[in-house]
């Protein structure tokens, strides 16, 4: 087994099963509507890579740091342990974009990707889920960096998730809030805004995931403890 | 003392001292109140609060209970399987404390430690608006609302968090738990079969409408009972006061069942 | 490979001082330290392991600063550990897991490395249960799992924590050999409350209390320290007072006591050869003398 392997097989079952989980509820709601028209199943299936994908990713990512049994050998390692938790963050992240291509591929020979009208192109469109996927990532692996609580920071991602569900009228009546805005696609106001979107999601998850590289590499001795258990 | 008791204190001191209990719903409402839109500023605006101290102190609840209640089940998802990670479940099952006692005083004592910031950020908020306003009666309609609406939900919420980790990754849990959350809260009925608005709604739709006579904050909607095409009506008859009291039984009944569920697991599984 | 330590100090938040102002050198072969719960001992390995760093201070391993990224990741290299509280992964094999951790630690050439964890298990007497996995395995199975990870890039500093909490008395007789046997030009850091283990394989020791150093030297030195101290009283009541209770053992109907005292505890006590375990209860007992040195670093 490589390297690469031992990691995935350390990201544990939660990563393997959330993001193809998160599809096919996407899919069974779907399903589910009693009246349903073309645009509102488009709307929900790209809702499943938009809003389901990256949180299965993201939660998965808050709970890389601060439970791993063997993380004294791991600092003593010649390896340096932030780069390991990197290589399983990318593990995680990178299996939940297979998912989610192949589940847009699958939506666009279908044609379903095309019927919801605020829907963009086969390239561009990628960003529907990579976009709050890494955006959502870098959220929980930076709260793991921080607060050493899978449980903790499981809570703040899933807390984030829910407040743009749940207010995504009040969230995004200001730019700042617009750009920040999770489900540009589905949900979103401003369509014009959606570029502009993709991209913040996508340099805020860079700079959380190289704010939590900072903070694991300065005093590493934290990692030995877990929480306040 | 009994088993119950000892373990309900070991779990409240334990639980109620970790940051993350604090550190998580503080967040939470920094990003409430940020966003805008929500009740924690309107309450203090004399131009948009509700006049009724009762509508007022409802409609916090039901906020605060629908955004609290993700981290409180989030960060009381491993508290069960824990024991066994940190190889303490051995050595507490090897004393002649009944194992039902032990699971029942962790529950409870877990779950209130977690409820303390909740309980806390919901009456604190009830009371400025009681001085605001200058209307105490808000704390005691605060105090019945927390009683009826906010303890039976969370008590639903934190069964599921102690039970669904036997059976599966806590970090699968949480994200299940979240659009369950969703799902069985806030989706309307009609554009899929939900919990939504039934006796099993656990943010206590039944006790907002037929105890609070709360139809929202501007009086315009209600939160319980049948709705034209949708599926699972069945679940939703009209309010009334002795429903509200079933749909509470109902949520407690099902906290009871799935901690059994969690119980007898953990038991098949260390014999 | 020679370590240096000097004015090493490591403050954890809330202001505790594990580790206080330590001067030491550690030279090639076998190196004991000894101290009580608290004494500074773990924190030390862990800086010498890179996994903590100091507070102020210089730590110079093999030539390499520790206190540098660089140097650090040049000692991880040379560097074989074992901690006190070893945690494995239980869903992988012992195979699998000294696979993991020899990746880990740069090895890549997939041929060597499964003749090394091979040879390892086989060193660690572990190679019919190779291909278990580790969640089934026993305290003393999974000890020498992590001996077997220590030893897995031939490593020139070998740290190893309590190496023989778990392990039956003729593992660890085992694990003793096979410690002094490694040693040779290589550096072995041992750390024990097993006194005898120190006496069984290092000749030099040292003993920290709250972070310092209180002793220094070799381990025929350590011993003399209790020279004229340890005592036999033999009584039907409680231990005579003003010393420390070494062993009780029943006696005629009474005890029989080891003690070690700066005076006869007893007008009957009978005065006893010490042992090195009455030298490191003479030297903690002093508490804080300041830092005998004799003995030759190497």
């Amino acid at each position: 087994m490589t390297l690469w392997g031992y990691e995935a097989r350390r990201t544990g079952w939660a990563a393997v099963l959330g993001p193809p989980l998160a599809v096919a509820l996407g899919a069974a709601a779907a399903l589910a509507h009693p009246e349903p028209s073309d645009t509102t199943i488009a709307r929900i299936l790209l809702g499943g890579l938009e809003m389901a994908v990256p949180l299965a990713a993201a939660v998965v990512c808050s709970s890389l740091i601060g439970r791993d049994p063997a993380r004294e050998l791991q600092l003593a390692a010649p390896t340096p342990y932030r780069v390991t938790l990197l290589r399983r963050m990318a593990v995680v992240v990178g299996w939940a974009a297979v998912v989610a291509t192949l589940t847009a591929a699958a939506l666009i020979v279908t044609g379903w990707w095309a019927r919801w009208p605020q829907s963009h192109g086969a390239l561009a469109g990628q960003l529907t889920w990579l976009a709050p996927t890494v955006g959502l990532s870098g959220l929980g692996f930076a709260a793991g960096a921080v607060l050493r609580s899978p449980a903790a920071a499981g809570a703040i991602v899933t807390t984030v998730w829910a407040v743009q569900q749940f207010f995504a009228g009040a969230v995004q009546q200001h730019l700042p809030g617009r750009l920040l805005y999770l489900f540009a696609t589905t949900r979103g106001a401003t369509p014009g805004d959606w570029t502009a979107n993709r991209l913040t999601l996508l340099g805020v998850g860079a700079v959380l995931i190289a704010f939590a590289l900072v903070l694991l590499g300065r005093r590493p001795e934290r990692l030995i403890s877990e929480e306040d258990e | 003392m009994t088993a119950f008791g000892a373990s309900l204190r070991y779990e409240f001191r334990m639980q109620v001292r970790k940051r993350s209990v604090w550190i998580v719903p503080a967040l939470t409402l920094v990003l409430f109140v940020l966003i805008g839109g929500s009740l924690l500023r309107d309450l203090f605006d004399p131009g948009e609060r509700p006049l009724d101290p009762r509508t007022a102190v409802a409609g916090l609840a039901v906020q605060l209970h629908a955004l609290l209640s993700i981290g409180f089940g989030c960060l009381l998802a491993d508290r069960l399987v824990r024991d066994d990670r940190l190889g303490v479940a051995p050595v507490l099952d090897a004393t002649p404390a009944s194992p039902a006692a032990r699971l029942s005083g962790k529950y409870l004592g877990a779950a209130a430690a977690t409820a303390v910031p909740i309980a806390v950020a919901y009456f604190g908020f009830a009371a400025a608006y009681a001085i605001d306003t200058g209307r105490p009666v808000a704390m005691a309609w605060a105090t019945a609302a927390f009683g009826v609406v906010i303890v039976p939900g969370l008590l639903l919420v934190a069964a599921f968090a102690l039970a669904v980790p036997m059976i599966m990754p806590a970090p699968l849990f949480r994200v299940l738990f979240v659009g369950y959350w969703l799902w069985g809260n806030l989706v309307p009925p009609e554009t899929m079969p939900t919990l939504s608005r039934t006796l099993f709604h656990p943010l206590g739709g039944y006790p907002l409408d037929a105890l609070f006579d709360f139809h929202g904050i501007d009086g315009e909607d209600t939160w319980a009972g049948p709705i034209a095409g949708a599926t699972w009506n069945v679940l939703r008859p009209a309010p009334t006061p002795a429903l509200a009291w079933l749909s509470i039984a109902l949520l407690l009944t099902v906290s009871a069942a799935a901690l059994a569920g969690g119980h007898a697991l953990r038991v098949r599984r260390i014999r | 490979m020679r370590i240096e330590i000097s004015g090493l100090t490591k403050t954890y938040r809330g202001g505790v001082h594990a580790v206080d102002g330590l001067d030491l050198d550690i030279p090639t072969g076998m190196f004991g330290l000894l101290g009580a719960n608290g004494a500074g001992k773990t924190t030390l390995m862990r800086i010498l392991a890179g996994i903590v760093r100091p507070s102020s201070g210089r730590v110079v391993v093999g030539g390499h600063d520790i206190t540098s990224g660089p140097g650090r990741t040049a000692v991880q290299r040379e560097l074989g550990y074992l901690p006190q509280d070893l945690g494995v992964y239980p869903d992988l094999t012992a195979r699998r897991f000294l696979d993991y951790v020899a990746l880990l630690k740069g090895m890549d050439d997939r041929p060597a490395r499964r003749r090394r964890v091979g040879e390892l298990l086989e060193v660690v007497a572990l190679t019919e249960h190779a291909d278990r996995r580790l969640r089934g395995f026993s305290g003393g199975m999974r000890q020498r799992v992590g001996i077997a990870q220590a030893l897995l890039a031939d490593p020139r500093l070998l740290i190893v924590d309590e190496p023989t909490a778990g392990l039956d008395p003729e593992e660890r007789i085992r694990f003793r050999t096979l410690l002094s046997q490694f040693a040779g030009r290589r550096t072995v850091l041992l750390s024990t409350h097993i006194v005898d283990d120190i006496g069984q394989t290092c000749r030099e020791v040292a003993v920290l209390a709250k972070g310092r150093l209180i002793f220094r030297g070799s381990v025929d030195e350590l011993t003399r320290r209790a020279q004229g101290r340890v005592w036999s009283v033999v009584t039907d009541g409680p231990a005579p007072a003003g010393g420390t209770v070494v062993s009780a053992l029943p006696h005629d109907g009474g005890m029989r006591y080891r003690m070690v005292a700066a005076a006869a505890p007893d007008p009957q006590a009978r005065q006893l050869e010490p042992t090195l375990e009455d030298g490191y209860l003479t030297v903690t007992a002093a508490g804080r003398e300041p830092a005998s040195r004799s003995g030759t670093p190497g």
